[in-house]
């Protein structure tokens, strides 16, 4: 019994150990930005220090920028999960049920779209982008965005909606409903689980995104990465104290996101195999 | 087409090569409730899909009210619909669920809309638990809602696919006399899909007896009962089925070593095979012999329902089966004798009834 009990204690301290080995450079950046520029780069490292808000205030008074590329940050990348999920929701809810001819062929190459990696295709999105004028706009880039997210949001949600059965559909069919109930008021409430998690794997993604903004966006499209790949050697050298709060502001709020809504985010990653009865 | 209810006309319905409906021509009558039973696979549940528009008809064309509604979408049918798996909404209330397809009707004032729903759950029974959520029922009251609600908004017709399927025994007799309280009560078209042939008796006004994708008759319960048009309907109906024994066609009527003297036979009788059917509670059965009466071993005995023996005989070197409740303590291997009454017999050659006995 005892010796079970230590054997339990020594696996559940190196499982914390190892997630706090993990955890550390997160750590070390969250510190980092309530220090001073002297105290981030002292050796061996201040573990004690007191904290300043002065890298928060300056990165929000007096960079220029920061305020417009947080809010381009938020509002790109919400809208364009948005959209991503919503028409991500249709299609799949079309290819689960209507089974169109090749719905599984339609369904590998949008999965392949995925697989392409972004810098293949850089160049004629960009030509594109130039040459129609949509080059640091925020709908056309949003749009991009969406684009983008929508083949992997089809393919999770296609696993939830075909687990649905479609005795809903057709009891409401049968019974008087419109499609438009059939599809938002009867089946939508039953994926919520796979809408959520489409909804934050993609919010990861454009969260994340910093080649295509680079490139087809310009200033009035900056998003955080962006400023922060830029921000980075402003003065020189490396720019810690700005490099610590910006990445701290930065990762807050997928953090936060993913917290709330964690167990979505497994059901999802299982592709909606994992599911009640229905 | 001025003819009212709903009228079949000349339906098929193909899957790939498997021809579901096959070439069906039928109309079931306004106001009626007509029963669609077969065993599984003959097609009574892709008719009704086609009627409820589920499905279309590969051929032919389906009149509701005199309106061709083939290619018209399910909603715009005025139909209404009962699975055998209710689908509700769990999270409102029994009145809430009847309630809400009314609201699509804008024609129903506020006022009138509460009237049906109270009306409905009055017939339901469930007036009483109208503010209970769906989860809160067993599966035989939340059919009872689903029934509820496909028939609040007295639609021209409503369809049952096998309602009772997934109800336990006694709440399924209670729904059961739901569907009749309602078929009474507000006069809808109704067709019902069972495999259950006691719900078809119960129900139905007329029943539609059906196998690989045709309709072998359509007559009312009694008739079909009684006068088989077919020996699959004899076998079908009841428990057990018909039994039928071959018969020969001789200049002194009709002979088996089974029938004690030679059965008249009809005026016209084709080649075909000639067997004649009896239900198995027609037999006369007894310990000694009397008039009329041949020999028979007992091979086997269960006590069926209410004291009722369900006994199987061999008579001649066929099987016959026999329900009786007079010989109790009946065993096998006994020998008794058994008489197949002149009046209870029908004649079938190659399978089809044989009208206009002798």
């Amino acid at each position: 019994m005892i010796s079970d009990r230590i054997k339990n204690g020594a696996y559940y301290t190196l499982l914390w150990a190892v997630s706090l080995l993990f955890f550390t450079p997160v750590a070390w950046i969250i510190m980092s930005s309530f220090k001073t520029r002297e105290e981030i780069l002292a050796t061996p490292p201040t573990v004690i220090f007191t904290p300043t808000l002065d890298n928060y205030v300056e990165l929000f008074t007096e960079n220029q920028n920061f305020v417009q590329q947080l809010i381009n940050s938020v509002v790109m990348s919400l809208s364009a999960v948005v959209i991503a999920v919503l028409v991500s929701f249709l299609a799949a809810f079309c290819f689960s049920r209507f089974k169109p001819k090749g719905t599984n062929f339609l369904m590998f190459i949008l999965l392949s779209i995925r697989m392409l990696p972004g810098p293949a295709v850089i160049l004629p999105v960009f030509l594109m982008f130039a040459n129609f004028g949509w080059k640091d706009r925020h709908l056309p880039l949003v749009l991009f965005y969406a684009m983008f997210s929508i083949p992997f949001s089809v393919w999770i949600l296609k696993g939830f909606l075909d687990g649905v059965s479609v005795r809903f559909d057709e009891t409401g069919r049968a019974n008087g409903a419109s499609w438009f109930h059939i599809i938002f008021r009867v089946v939508l409430p039953q994926v919520k689980p796979g809408l959520i998690a489409a909804f934050i794997f993609n919010l990861i993604f454009v969260w994340n995104e910093f080649l295509f903004n680079f490139v087809i966006g310009g200033v009035q499209t900056q998003n955080i990465p962006y400023a922060l790949a830029v921000g980075t050697y402003s003065d020189g050298g490396l720019n810690w104290t700005f490099i610590a709060a910006l990445t701290s502001v930065y990762i807050l709020p997928p953090m936060a996101f993913i917290y709330l809504f964690q167990k979505y985010l497994l059901a999802g990653m299982t592709f909606g195999t994992v599911r009640g009865e229905v | 087409m001025s003819e009212t209810g709903i009228v079949i006309d000349g339906v098929t319905k193909r899957f790939g090569t498997f021809t579901a409906v096959d070439d069906l021509h039928i109309t079931f009558a306004d106001g009626e409730t007509a029963c669609l039973l077969g065993p599984s696979g003959c097609g009574k549940t892709t008719l009704m899909r086609m009627i409820a528009g589920l499905e279309t008809p590969s051929e032919g064309r389906i009149i509701i009210d005199g309106t061709d509604v083939t290619r018209m979408r399910p909603r715009r049918r005025n139909i209404g619909m009962v699975f055998q798996y209710p689908v509700m909404y769990p999270t409102l209330t029994v009145r809430e669920n009847i309630a809400l397809p009314l609201k699509r009707d804008a024609s129903l004032s506020a006022a009138e809309r509460a009237k049906r729903v109270d009306e409905v759950l009055e017939v339901i029974d469930m007036a009483g638990r109208a503010g209970a959520f769906i989860d809160e029922l067993d599966s035989g009251s939340r059919q009872k809602v689903a029934v509820g609600r496909s028939v609040a908004r007295q639609t021209k017709v409503v369809l049952f696919d096998e309602p009772t399927t997934n109800v336990e025994v006694n709440a399924k007799l209670t729904l059961i006399r739901t569907f009749k309280e309602i078929s009474r009560r507000l006069r809808q078209t109704a067709v019902y899909v069972t495999h259950d042939q006691t719900e078809a008796m119960t129900l139905a006004d007329k029943i539609a007896l059906m196998k690989d994708g045709r309709i072998i008759q359509y007559d009312s319960p009694a008739t079909l009962y009684r006068q088989p048009s077919t020996e699959f309907g004899g076998w079908f109906l009841g428990n057990p089925g018909m039994n039928f024994i071959p018969v020969t066609h001789t200049t002194r009527g009709l002979e088996s070593p089974l029938l004690a003297a030679p059965v008249p036979a009809p005026d016209r009788l084709g080649s075909g095979a000639l067997r004649v059917g009896i239900r198995p509670e027609q037999l006369q059965a007894g310990i000694e012999p009397f008039e009329g009466s041949v020999k028979a071993e007992v091979e086997d005995c269960i006590v069926g329902i209410a004291g009722q023996l369900l006994v199987r005989l061999k008579v001649a070197d066929e099987t016959v089966k026999l329900k009786t409740g007079k010989l109790p303590g009946l065993r096998n291997h006994d020998t008794i004798h058994v008489a197949f009454p002149n009046e209870h017999l029908q004649l079938f050659e190659d399978g089809n009834r044989v009208e206009e006995r002798g």
